[in-house]
């Protein structure tokens, strides 16, 4: 792309990418970091992402502050405008991804480390290696303008589903068989919860990204296999 | 170079609405010079359109084939077609003083006449009706309102039209030209030499009188064509290179010369 004729709006323009970027890098460690820690029982690493927070809250809040000024100064229009408006809503999703992401954190002392035994943990542990991949590909995807991966990754956080719906009736089943498996299943349940929220804010900002890059929106319909609502038991 | 029109979008605008005018194979010289090449457009009635485009991209040039205001020049030529209502203007056979009467025209600097508020809305409609002077009196007052003017002269009608603010003449020149009842308004940059809070009324004003007459607007100022227009062209070297919806043509242009002129990356 041609560079402004005001050299200025360019460095603007930059320094919004540049935020997108680390507030991506930051909610990928902030992902990988809680789940490492809920699995390793490792309170330290917990904390950790716990106060990563408050750097990524700090990161929306100057990219939303450079948005909304840019738009006062330079009224920027086409492909311009599609980037700070993206990025205003990308900013959001990454925000919320990390929040989701200190949830978990939080979750680990609860859990505890007698409670966990690893094969409760066995299937989340794919399950956030498949969140994993998502939200460091979809920032990556989106910082090489390839529009055609945002839509596969997209369709992808379907897998995330699947997954999440074969998580949940594991650990129902581990509740049913042992009652003493309840408190820590139920912590684990709200964890893979929060891994498929994740997944669907990634969603978002794959969608986001698309239609900056393109101009265009992808279908609004994409295939849906959570069937956890239909599957819980009845009270 | 054939404009680019959005098929499923752009269909709306201008296939199931009535085109007022429709532009086919224009071109158009100054001298030996060709200023417009192979122009091809349909204006939707009771629409605003824009034109945008780099200083010498022959969107004015487009605008004064409109109304043939060029023939005042020597030395200037259209070929092609442009259709009011299915006729050909550029026919020889056209009245012009006809054609003026039905497509008006308000340049970039206010033109009040050197006369009376009420004479220079006057003056205009006695060149082509003979009424009472009460109905005359009704005329201009009519004028006056739709032109968002008639609350700040009612009491000083007999004022001189220069005696205005830049805001206030431009109001009163697309007064003058609102009371020959026109049917299209061609607009060249109205607001360029007005402030802020004058550019608004005229928006304002424009956006008013859309509902009963066809509007085409030559701005410099792209936010202007974005806040006020429905259809926008972009023209670029005596072409026109896209004509979209403006919605279309300000968030995803197709043409990347549309793009790099909007996001002020050109040259």
């Amino acid at each position: 792309m041609a560079e402004h004729t005001v050299a200025s709006f360019d460095e603007d323009l930059r320094q919004i990418s540049r935020l997108i970027n680390d507030m991506g890098d930051l909610a990928g460690s902030m992902v990988g970091g809680s789940t490492r820690a809920l699995l390793e029982s490792d309170n330290a690493l917990a904390q950790r992402v716990v106060s990563d927070d408050a750097i990524m809250d700090a990161r929306q809040r100057e990219l939303d502050d450079r948005a909304i000024t840019l738009i006062a100064k330079r009224q920027p229009m086409a492909d311009d405008l599609r980037h700070v408006v993206g990025s205003i809503r990308m900013a959001g999703d990454l925000e919320r991804i990390g929040d989701l992401a200190k949830n978990i954190a939080k979750r680990v002392g609860s859990v505890g480390v007698s409670t966990a035994p690893r094969d409760l943990t066995h299937s989340i542990d794919s399950m956030a290696q498949l969140v994993l991949i998502q939200v460091q590909g979809v920032i990556q995807e989106y910082t090489v303008g390839d529009a055609t991966a945002l839509a596969k990754l997209r369709n992808d956080d379907e897998r995330i589903d699947v997954k999440y719906t074969s998580v949940f009736r594991e650990l129902l089943t581990y509740m049913m068989e042992d009652p003493r498996n309840i408190t820590a299943c139920t912590h684990l349940l709200f964890c893979a919860k929060n891994l498929e929220r994740i997944g669907d804010h990634v969603t978002n900002i794959a969608e986001n990204a698309y239609y900056v890059l393109t101009g265009t929106q992808l279908p609004a319909n994409r295939p849906k296999q959570d069937e956890t609502a239909m599957s819980a038991p009845a009270a | 170079m054939k404009p680019m029109l959005s098929t499923d979008l752009n269909a709306a605008d201008t296939t199931v609405e009535k085109a007022k005018i429709e532009v086919k194979n224009l071109n158009f010289y100054y001298g030996q010079s060709k200023a417009l090449k192979d122009i091809n457009l349909s204006l939707p009635e009771r629409s605003v359109t824009a034109f945008i485009g780099p200083s010498g991209c022959g969107k004015s040039t487009l605008l004064r084939v409109l109304n043939r205001i060029y023939e005042l020049y020597p030395k200037q030529s259209a070929e092609g077609q442009v259709l009011l209502d299915g006729k050909n203007i550029l026919d020889r056979s056209q009245d012009l003083n006809l054609l003026r009467t039905k497509i008006g025209m308000v340049f970039q600097k206010p033109t009040p006449f050197p006369m009376s508020i009420y004479e220079n809305i006057a003056f205009g409609v006695r060149l082509y009706e003979k009424i009472s002077k009460a109905e005359m009196d009704s005329r201009v007052e009519s004028a006056l309102k739709r032109a968002a003017l008639w609350n700040e002269v009612k009491d000083k009608l007999n004022a001189s039209g220069q005696s205005l603010s830049g805001g206030q003449q431009q109001r009163l020149c697309i007064a003058r030209t609102v009371a020959v009842k026109p049917e299209v308004i061609l607009l060249d940059e109205p607001a360029s030499a007005l402030d802020p809070l004058s550019t608004a009324k005229i928006e304002e004003l424009i956006d008013e009188l859309q509902a009963d007459y066809t509007i085409v607007i030559v701005t410099h100022n792209m936010q202007q064509a974005a806040r006020v227009s429905r259809q926008t062209a972009f023209m670029y070297l005596g072409e026109l290179v896209e004509f979209d919806r403006t919605e279309k043509i300000f968030t995803s242009p197709r043409e990347k010369r549309t793009q790099d002129y909007i996001t002020g990356r050109f040259g």
